[in-house]
C-alpha cells in the first residue's frame, strides 16, 4: 500500500486532503509541520502533501520543517496553496500579495502539452481557490504548468524532481478534476 | 474508501471501552447528533441519556418533532425548555462570535447541571470534521466558533466523547443509512439555530419573523424539488437582515426589514456553490414571505455567494 502523509500547515482543507487520499486507498495520516524528516522516514513514506495554511503564511518566515523536507526528500512532494508558495520561496522564487485574490470558482488553463500530474485533465477546467498571496516569480529549475486569468502561476513543477506546487485546491469537492490530480500524484509516489 | 459498516463496528467497541458509567448526549435532532445518539445507544444502551435543550431558536414545531424522534429511537431522554434564559443571555448581543460562545457555554452549563443531578460524567457530542476545522486553534485560523467546539468553556467538568470527529456530513449520512435512521436526508441545522440567522440582536420578536420565513423557504423548496422543478439543495433557509427599505402596500408607504434566501449545493460543507433555484419558485417564496410577514418584511433578496468566499450560514 502506498503511504502518503499530509503535513498540516493549518489549512481549512488539510483534513480534506487526508480524506481524498484515504478515499483513494492510500495509507495516510495528518502530521504537524514540526515533525522531523527522520520521523517521516522511519515510517517509509512514499510521498508528502504540504497543506495550505492560515493567511499570509506563505509570505515570510519558516513553515515548520517544510524546508527540511524540500531539501532532503527523495520522494514526491505536492505543495498546495501556502505549501506551494513556500516551495517557490524556498527554491528562490518570489511570493507577493495577489493583485486580485481569488476565492471560489476559477478557470484553470494548462500551459503545457503534457505532464504526469495533469494526465487526463483537459486544457481548461474548473478549480476552486482561496488565496490572498501568490507566486509571482518562478524559482530557478521550475516550470509553469497552469495559469488563471488573475494568477499566472497556478501550477508549477521542479525540472528534475517530483516536486509540484498548486495554488488552487485539488482536494475540495468542487474542483472538477481534483481527484484525478490526486490519483496522478499517487501514481508518482508508487514509482 | 469510507466503510460505514466497519465504522459502526469499530466505534461500538471503542465506545464500550471509553464510556464507564452514565453518559449524556447533546441531542438537537439534526443528522449528526441523531446518528451519534443511535451509535452510542447501540454501544452502551440505557447508560445513555439524550438531552434536548429548546433554546428558543428552534424552527417551527421543531421541539415537538425532536421529542417524537427521541421516542422513536427508543432513547432515554430529557427535554429542557431554556428559551427564556437564552433570550435573556443574548439581549443586546450583536457580534456573531459572542452569540455563538454564549450559546455554547449555556449548553454546557445546562448539561453540567443535568450531570450533577443524575451522576453523569461523560458528554457525547455529534461533532464532525468541519466543526473543529472551522473553530480553529493552533496554526488554524478561527472562521467561526462552532458551539460544540470553540464555544466550550475551558472549565468544563464533563469528559467529552466525540465518535464522529473525523467524519464529514456525507459520511455521517452513510452511517445513518446503515443504522436505518430516518434523519439521513435531513438538511443540516446549526446548534445556535435561528440566533445566527438574525443579523444583529436575536430578539424573540425577530426570531418569530425568521422562523416564519425559514418555514416558508423550506416548504416551498421541498415542494418544488418534489415536483421535479429543481434539485433539493444541501441546505436552504432564510436570514433576517434588520435593514429597513421602502415599499408600498396598498397605496401606502411601507418601511420594513429584508429577508435573504440562502440555498447551497455541497457534499461536505467545506466548499459550496449557491443553488440554482427557478425564478418561479423564488417568486412564490417572495410573495408568500412578504404577504405573511406584512409590516415586518417588504423586501426579499437571493444570496448568490459561494463558499469560499462566503460560508453557508451568514454568521
Amino acid at each position: 500500500m502506498v503511504r502518503i502523509y499530509v503535513i498540516d500547515n493549518g489549512g481549512q482543507w488539510t483534513h480534506r486532503e487526508w480524506r481524498t487520499l484515504r478515499d483513494l486507498d492510500v495509507e495516510t495520516r495528518i502530521v504537524p509541520n514540526t515533525t522531523a524528516l527522520k520521523e517521516l522516514q522511519k515510517d517509509h513514506i512514499h510521498g508528502l502533501v504540504l497543506s495550505g495554511g492560515a493567511p499570509r503564511i506563505g509570505l515570510k518566515g519558516s513553515l515548520g520543517n517544510c524546508a527540511e523536507y524540500l531539501d532532503a526528500a527523495e520522494f514526491p512532494i505536492l505543495g498546495i496553496c501556502a505549501g506551494h508558495q513556500f516551495m517557490a520561496r524556498h527554491f528562490g522564487g518570489k511570493v507577493q500579495p495577489s493583485k486580485t485574490p481569488e476565492f471560489g470558482q476559477i478557470e484553470l488553463s494548462l500551459c503545457i502539452e503534457e505532464d504526469f500530474l495533469f494526465k487526463g485533465v483537459p486544457k481548461k477546467s474548473i478549480v476552486w481557490e482561496s488565496h490572498n498571496d501568490e507566486v509571482t516569480h518562478l524559482p530557478k529549475n521550475f516550470i509553469t504548468l497552469g495559469e488563471s486569468e488573475n494568477c499566472k502561476i497556478q501550477a508549477m513543477r521542479h525540472r528534475d524532481k517530483h516536486f509540484y506546487g498548486l495554488q488552487f485546491h485539488p482536494e475540495v469537492e468542487h474542483t472538477q478534476y481534483g481527484e484525478r490530480i490526486f490519483q496522478n500524484f499517487i501514481g508518482l509516489c508508487e514509482e | 474508501m469510507f466503510h460505514a459498516e466497519r465504522f459502526v463496528e469499530k466505534s461500538i467497541s471503542i465506545l464500550q471501552k471509553e464510556i464507564q458509567g452514565k453518559a449524556l448526549i447533546a441531542f438537537s435532532g439534526g443528522v449528526d447528533s441523531t446518528v451519534c445518539a443511535a451509535l452510542v445507544n447501540k454501544a452502551v444502551g440505557d447508560q445513555l441519556i439524550a438531552v434536548h435543550v429548546n433554546t428558543g431558536y428552534m424552527r417551527k414545531d421543531e421541539p415537538e418533532q425532536v421529542k417524537q424522534l427521541m421516542r422513536n429511537l427508543g432513547l432515554n431522554y430529557r427535554y429542557i425548555n431554556a428559551s427564556t434564559e437564552y433570550y435573556q443571555a443574548l439581549t443586546g448581543v450583536e457580534d456573531p462570535e459572542k452569540k455563538r460562545k454564549i450559546i455554547g457555554e449555556k449548553f454546557i452549563r445546562i448539561f453540567e447541571s443535568v450531570g450533577r443531578k443524575e451522576d453523569i460524567h461523560y458528554l457525547v457530542q455529534g461533532t464532525i470534521a468541519p466543526d473543529w476545522i472551522e473553530s480553529g486553534g493552533g496554526l488554524r485560523d478561527t472562521i467561526k466558533s462552532h458551539h460544540n467546539v470553540g464555544g466550550l468553556p475551558k472549565d468544563m467538568k464533563l469528559t467529552l466523547v466525540e465518535p464522529l470527529r473525523d467524519l464529514y456530513k456525507d459520511e455521517v449520512r452513510k452511517v445513518a443509512r446503515v443504522l436505518k435512521i430516518p434523519v439521513a436526508e435531513r438538511q443540516p441545522f446549526p446548534g445556535p439555530g435561528l440566533a445566527i440567522r438574525i443579523i444583529g440582536e436575536a430578539t424573540p420578536e425577530r426570531t418569530k419573523v425568521v422562523r416564519e420565513a425559514c418555514d416558508i423557504v423550506e416548504k416551498e423548496i421541498e415542494h418544488a424539488a418534489a415536483k421535479g422543478l429543481m434539485e433539493l439543495p444541501w441546505q436552504y433557509f432564510a436570514v433576517l437582515i434588520p435593514i429597513k427599505t421602502v415599499g408600498v402596500h396598498g397605496d401606502k408607504r411601507a418601511y420594513g426589514n429584508t429577508i435573504a434566501i440562502r440555498a447551497v449545493q455541497s457534499v461536505d460543507a467545506m466548499t459550496c456553490h449557491y443553488s440554482t433555484v427557478p425564478h418561479e419558485v423564488l417568486d412564490t417564496i417572495s410573495t408568500k414571505i412578504t404577504n405573511t410577514l406584512k409590516k415586518k418584511v417588504n423586501r426579499i433578496v437571493y444570496d448568490v455567494t459561494n463558499k469560499p468566499p462566503g460560508t453557508v450560514e451568514w454568521e
